[in-house]
């Protein structure tokens, strides 16, 4: 048994699952708290991540999509490989492992006052969501909202209520949905999220972008925003690689000397251009 | 000074065994690296402290090649952790060279520093004691000089020793060295010892400026014709010192097991796989690119120093004959992409 005083980043602690929703056909919402039902393990700034474990198969590191107060940490898991295929499987009750918080999370104190345009596509939103619930929860911090999602097709949309029902409610809000292919039943926009950006072509003046989606998205919306005259301190992004540690030392996950575990995922476009291209 | 006759070197290590597990690089069959005294047989295998570098590096003390984490136990919904694995027992590792020194207290800066101290490695490492050898004739390979290491008087040693013929030379450094020596001091004399004169190197390796002039050779098509010949196999990670990346992974025997991490390599397609099957490495020369990059020049921008130590072992290693010493070379001349 571990004698001595120090701490463990790498051993998980022990949480419940209390609730599971289907966001789509291959995305899960996993709501977990403490086992026995007693607070938070820890708390998880927007934009932080958490090593998430079916301990008996692997870990797989997720960002928390939303922490409600001491009552839950919500992560919104796609089922992709090994891991995330078996948590797909679980039913509530079950106990999972989780570490963290890891990461830098979203700069909200710095974007305070900011205009903020928000751009995603497929679960890319899960890690924008909780700034965007953020903004929401603090609303006189943060001017106008624009959110921009899109996914291949309507099932994929994530978090459809708030989308299409909680988010446009809010004050000073807009949401602009878009789907990839047309389907008969679609009445929205239809169309990759770069384009539709360039479309709407939203102010670049005191607005922050923040984005998050596939590579090949992030990519072209990051020119798209050059373009539409956003400057590289207005531009914020999360990126992601393989992850084993979550704690900068497994070596994988680097982008030049940054350890995106450990610096990012957040990170200014400015932040970037000085490192290579590897993302 | 402080002397330890050869005649005696078995007798204190069999002093040191009683107290510590001491790590020695020896010839064992057709491996050489550094093993327990206590597996050392008497006749079969040799031991290697004249050597300058084993084939394996004593990295394997510091951060095992597998190294058990913690035990997982299911139990319908239930799950439980009720043993993690650290182990603080004492370890001696004795000659170790300067170069392997060095790499073990670069493994220190990342397993230690910078945010957060992994247990696993902490605990291991703080019942470490390190004896040096000092180097005073380097072989072939060696460019230990040029990677910013005294191989005469290293630092981060616990004890250094040299070899002076029928003596080595026994200086402690640090109070974990003078515990040591405590152990042994009957078998120590003191003495003068003319100790011998240094060498001059046979590689001329220039790293000054290389980290700095990499930072604009991202895209550098010298990269393609480097890493052409790279079969990606991984024989340098494995052989270096100061390769340090891990894997972790999981082993279950129905609803009991452990999760173990082990040594990974980033010369391997897996190492930076993501799930849903994208790879920003995917292609050999990629991963070519990053290993001499985080040698070169990420971990001097992080960490203050190169995370090469000059030991030659991946030059002497690699089927495809590449070397590092070359690439340095390269690096040097290289005109920069307009």
């Amino acid at each position: 048994m571990h004698k001595c005083e120090c701490e463990q980043p790498l051993v998980p602690v022990i949480v419940e699952v209390m609730d599971i929703k289907d966001e789509t056909p291959d995305i899960k919402s996993f709501f977990v708290k403490n086992p026995g039902g007693n607070g938070l393990p820890f708390n998880v700034a927007p934009g932080q991540c958490a090593m998430v474990s079916y301990l008996p198969v692997g870990e797989s590191m997720i960002s928390c999509t939303w922490q409600e107060e001491q009552e839950y940490l919500q992560f919104a898991i796609k089922r992709v490989g090994l891991m995330t295929d078996e948590l797909h499987q679980i039913e509530v009750g079950q106990k999972i492992g989780l570490r963290g918080p890891y990461g830098n999370g979203f700069p909200v104190e710095a974007c305070k006052g900011k205009d903020m345009l928000f751009i995603a596509g497929g679960i890319g939103l899960a890690p924008l969501r909780s700034f965007i619930k953020y903004c929401f929860k603090h609303r006189e911090d943060y001017g106008k909202i624009k959110i921009i999602y899109g996914s291949r097709s309507y099932a994929d949309l994530c978090f459809k209520d708030e989308l299409f029902e909680l988010w446009p409610q809010q004050k000073d809000t807009e949401v602009f949905v878009t789907i990839d292919n047309a389907e008969e039943a679609w009445k929205g926009h239809v169309g990759f999220v770069p384009s539709y950006l360039e479309e709407l072509n939203p102010s670049s003046a005191g607005t922050i972008a923040v984005t998050c989606g596939p590579p090949i998205m992030i990519n072209f919306v990051l020119k798209a925003l050059e373009k539409m005259g956003y400057n590289d301190e207005q531009v914020i992004t999360t990126l992601e690689m393989r992850m084993k540690c979550g704690i900068g030392k497994c070596g994988r996950c680097n982008i030049g000397s940054e350890y995106i575990c450990l610096d990012g995922p957040v990170f200014y476009l400015a932040q970037l251009r000085d490192l290579p291209q590897e993302y | 000074m402080k002397v330890l006759s050869k005649s005696k070197l078995e007798t204190a290590l069999n002093k040191l065994n009683q107290s510590a597990e001491v790590f020695l690089p020896m010839q064992k069959d057709k491996e050489s690296g550094f093993y327990s005294w206590k597996l050392f047989n008497q006749g079969q295998d040799e031991l290697m402290l004249n050597a300058l570098n084993v084939y394996l590096p004593p990295k394997n003390v510091v951060l095992p090649q597998t190294e058990r984490m913690y035990s997982i136990k299911q139990e319908g919904q239930e799950i439980k952790i009720d043993k993690t694995f650290e182990d603080s027992s004492p370890r001696v590792i004795f000659g170790a060279r300067p170069c392997d020194l060095k790499a073990i207290l670069c493994m220190d800066d990342v397993f230690l520093t910078r945010g957060y101290e992994d247990s696993f490695y902490k605990c291991r490492r703080e019942a470490i004691t390190i004896v040096a050898n000092a180097c005073f004739q380097p072989g072939p390979a060696c460019f230990c000089a040029a990677m910013e290491i005294n191989p005469l008087e290293p630092a981060g040693a616990d004890v250094i020793i040299c070899d002076a013929g029928e003596a080595y030379s026994w200086e402690a450094k640090t109070p974990k060295g003078e515990a040591l020596t405590a152990q042994i001091t009957e078998y120590l004399e003191e003495k003068s010892l003319s100790l011998p004169a240094a060498k001059p190197f046979v590689q001329d390796v220039k790293y000054e400026g290389v980290a700095e002039k990499l930072k604009g050779m991202f895209n550098n098509h010298i990269w393609e014709r480097l890493g052409e010949s790279c079969h990606n196999c991984g024989i340098c990670t494995y052989v270096c010192p100061s390769c340090y990346c891990f894997d972790i992974q999981v082993k279950m025997w129905g609803d009991e097991g452990y999760r173990f991490r082990c040594w990974d390599s980033c010369m391997y397609e897996e190492y930076s796989r993501e799930a849903g099957g994208g790879n920003p490495r995917g292609s050999g020369i990629e991963r070519f690119r990053n290993r001499f990059l985080h040698k070169l020049e990420f971990f001097k921008e992080r960490y203050g120093t190169p995370l090469c130590t000059g030991c030659g072992r991946c030059i002497v290693a690699c089927p495809a004959g590449i070397n590092i010493v070359k690439i340095i070379d390269e690096i040097k001349e290289a005109e920069l992409d307009a």
